[in-house]
């Protein structure tokens, strides 16, 4: 369950915030604003994921990627600055990526995903794979379910793409 | 062996790096879709907006950061871009788009326009201008979590104004100055008010009694004699507002007493309009300060501060430090100051809500939080930066079929909240073709309006009628009277001295003809008279064959209903709280942010309708509903057209 840690929300929060605020409520952004995220992949589709998650005002975002930058990745993404060829893409993203919201805290980590134990993804609230192989999907996904961690899936080829989400046996949610 | 380039036809990547686009407006949709447009591989694109970054941008407009706020949002815009892609020629232009530099030569170097406009009157005009230099133009919206793309190409598709778009709600003025039911009606009167002491002082927003109010009087002759007597001379009552503020010294506690007492003790008098209503109840500054009202704040500091609501004495002090904070204001701009009002200006925001909750309080009505009234009173559209993500998307996919001269695979695309019966999210219909009698598009545009001739001015016909009715920016306005007699010029100046005179006065009457030009948008409008004297009270013309406003059903919060607001769309008013060239002047679900003075006491109300489909706009629903494809009947297995959907 994702706790309130803090209820007051700063007038820097509530300025910056307000129109989201007026969408979803202020409970919703104070749930937002508990929440610990993990994103595998930080490719084009994993930049988007980030920037969106990133703007929204969650606690936490870790970019977890091993893969290096190449000169695709420059025009695939746009976290990822021109000159940064060559470094972990994970890392390369990480200071364009901060400075979307200073709020939220973000980590880059280069691990590989498949190396991960069981108990680095129990950390999170949510979980985000992107381009990740079926089996690992399949892993983490029964490893979150069993505690209660939301699992989101995908990735882009092209024109084409997925989603895919497991919220758990029992989601409660508002409208 | 088909060359590619990424996802795309070389032919395709190719026309992407030569050809230039133009994207309007950079805030919202803008920032996504230029971080889109340049990774796609666009290298020329140009991008103008008048506006300048606040910090409520910087939930979406992610472009944009702290240290921007105050900045034009096209050249930061342009800046932050580059850096992903230092080799894109990007042009950035802090104006309006509606600056008749951006003449229909400027339309011409663009293979393509894209929207990305928070109001109606900067639509028209950029619809206009695209039919004029017959680019294609790709139209966007958004709102909530709802969001729409469509393509406009003259001659093939619908043109923007092809549809008739409902115009933004207004409420009567016995509604506002006399018998209000709802917060917005006090809300409206709020932003009158302020008009009225500090600054555009403006004959529709009138905020002390209507004693011609017909609902007040017993017999239809009292109502005659009564404003009969309101238009005479040699009363007190004839100072204006602003002027008997200033003779008090903008003193609060006088202000408030007139207001807040002696008017509406004033009101109590006309007994007939209490007759079937809860009667007003005065407020007495006096009374109140000596009531023991609990000092302390409220507990609930988990919620936001400005989502509290005060006790009435609590909006008293707000009303009385507000009024002093705007005086100095005043004074600080010196003799003659107006100012304009903006909901990002905390005393001005301040005072509106101060004002319109006494006066609900005094209408019995429950008083409302800060944060409230700021989304009534500045239109506001709650924003994500996902939705804008979405759209964005789609335009740069609708934009690449124009590229690749696929225009019939072009659709209009539904962003909706939840999936629909056939599990989609994203509906595309396909693009209606031109209406016929569009009195935009259509190869000689007509239109038929009822006024009276004897009481219009051709101020009126300027402002009210062609510019804000009719989209035109610097109308041109001849009477079809075998002279060419002009009536209206747009070179400043030359016709001024007409402005005050009626319409009959030229000669004009029913079944007169008037051709009104607007050389910028190379548009002529052939407006066909027709003298009235019945039209409903404060309504100054009606357009026929359209139907006549409806009182929408009170729009609740957030929610829903497929209407798109973007944008505080019908003032023409641009959204942000930009004190920029706004000079010519723009709601809904809940809408964007706000226009500087609104021409009428518009509240961006949306009209819920079920299943009527988006507009690309704002609130309005327009009678645009998705097509089915001729053979979608028996196309039920027909995979490419798979997901026309018919809808009732």
């Amino acid at each position: 369950m994702i706790e309130k840690e803090d209820p007051v929300i700063s007038e820097e929060e509530a300025a910056q915030y307000d129109r989201q605020i007026r969408l979803w409520g202020l409970d919703a952004q104070k749930r937002l604003r508990g929440s610990r995220v993990l994103l595998a992949g930080v490719g084009g589709l994993g930049a988007e994921l980030a920037k969106n998650l990133i703007l929204a005002g969650i606690k936490g975002l870790t970019l977890l990627d091993h893969e290096q930058v190449s000169e695709e990745s420059c025009r695939a993404q746009f976290l990822v600055p021109v000159s940064a060829q060559g470094q972990n893409r994970a890392q390369a993203s990480l200071e364009r990526a901060q400075n979307l919201n200073p709020m939220v805290e973000v980590h880059a980590d280069p691990d590989r995903v498949e190396d991960k134990p069981d108990d680095f993804f129990l950390q999170f609230d949510v979980v985000c794979l992107t381009g990740c192989s079926r089996d690992l999907m399949v892993r983490v996904d029964q490893l979150c379910s069993q505690h209660n961690i939301k699992v989101f899936c995908g990735d882009v080829y092209g024109y084409y793409g997925y989603m895919f989400c497991n919220l758990g046996q029992e989601h409660h949610y508002v409208e | 062996m088909v060359q590619l380039v990424g996802s795309l036809l070389k032919e395709l990547a190719d026309s992407l790096s030569s050809c230039k686009v133009l994207v309007v407006g950079a805030g919202g949709i803008g920032c996504e879709l230029l971080k889109n447009l340049v990774l796609t591989g666009f290298k020329n694109i140009d991008v103008i907006d008048l506006d300048t970054i606040d910090v409520s941008n910087l939930n979406r407009q992610f472009l944009f950061q702290k240290k921007h706020v105050g900045k034009s949002k096209a050249q930061v815009a342009k800046e932050s871009a580059l850096q992903f892609c230092p080799s894109a020629n990007i042009t950035a232009y802090h104006d309006s788009i509606m600056n008749p530099d951006y003449n229909v030569e400027f339309f011409r170097q663009f293979m393509l326009v894209m929207n990305a406009l928070d109001n109606r009157a900067a639509r028209n005009h950029v619809n206009r201008m695209c039919l004029a230099a017959d680019i294609p133009l790709v139209e966007s919206g958004t709102a909530g979590y709802l969001g729409q793309v469509t393509v406009i190409k003259k001659g093939m598709t619908e043109c923007y104004e092809c549809q008739p778009k409902p115009a933004q709600k207004t409420f009567p003025g016995c509604t506002i100055r006399n018998t209000p039911s709802e917060p917005i009606h006090c809300i409206v009167w709020a932003k009158y008010l302020f008009n009225q002491l500090f600054g555009e002082e403006d004959a529709d927003q009138e905020v002390s009694p209507d004693t011609a109010d017909p609902e007040a009087a017993w017999n239809p002759e009292e109502t005659a004699a009564r404003a009969t007597a309101s238009e005479k001379d040699g009363d007190i009552r004839r100072v204006s507002t602003k002027e008997w503020a200033r003779s008090t010294g903008y003193d609060p506690i006088k202000l408030f007493n007139k207001l807040f007492k002696d008017d509406i003790m004033y009101l109590l008098t006309m007994d007939k309009l209490w007759k079937k209503r809860k009667a007003p109840t005065p407020l007495d500054w006096q009374q109140l300060e000596n009531s023991g009202h609990p000092q302390g704040e409220s507990p609930t500091t988990s919620g936001l501060k400005d989502q509290q609501v005060l006790d009435v004495w609590g909006y008293c002090q707000l009303f009385q430090h507000s009024v002093e904070s705007l005086r100095s204001q005043l004074q600080e701009k010196g003799e003659g100051a107006e100012l304009v009002w903006d909901k990002d200006d905390p005393p001005a925001m301040d005072f509106v809500t101060a004002a319109a909750n006494l006066r609900m309080n005094i209408f019995s009505m429950n008083m409302k939080s800060r944060f409230d009234v700021k989304s009534m009173a500045g239109n506001i559209i709650p924003a994500i930066a996902t939705t804008n993500a979405v759209i964005a998307g789609l335009i740069v996919l609708e934009g690449l079929k124009i590229l690749s001269g696929e225009l019939e695979s072009c659709r209009t695309i539904f962003l909706n909240k939840c999936p629909n019966l056939r599990k989609k999210l994203l509906v595309p219909c396909i693009l209606d073709k031109p209406s016929l009698n569009c009195y935009v598009c259509a190869s000689k545009p007509e239109v038929t309006v009822k006024v009276n001739v004897q009481k219009t001015t051709v101020l009126s016909l300027q402002d009210k009628i062609l510019k804000e009715r009719f989209g035109m920016v610097a109308p041109d306005v001849q009477i079809e009277d075998g002279k060419g007699t002009i009536l209206i010029s747009s070179e400043e100046g030359e016709t001024e001295a007409n402005n005050n005179k009626f319409l009959s006065d030229f000669g004009i009457r029913n079944g007169s003809r008037l051709q009104a030009d607007d050389f910028l948008q190379d548009y002529t409008l052939l407006v066909n008279v027709l003298h009235t004297e019945e039209l409903e009270r404060d309504v100054e013309f009606e357009v026929v064959g359209e139907a006549p406003d409806k009182a929408p059903p009170p729009q609740s919060n957030q929610e829903e209903v497929n209407s798109i607001t973007n944008g505080n769309k019908d003032s023409a008013q641009p959204s942000t709280s930009s004190k920029a060239a706004a000079a010519d002047d723009d709601i809904m679900i809940v809408d964007s942010d706000e226009e500087g003075g609104a021409p009428s006491s518009s509240a961006a109300v949306t009209t819920s309708t079920k299943r009527k489909h988006p507009d690309p706009e704002t609130s309005e629903t327009s009678t645009k509903r998705p097509r089915t494809d001729q053979s979608a009947a028996a196309a039920a297995t027909d995979n490419d057209d798979d997901d026309i959907i018919a809808l009732d």
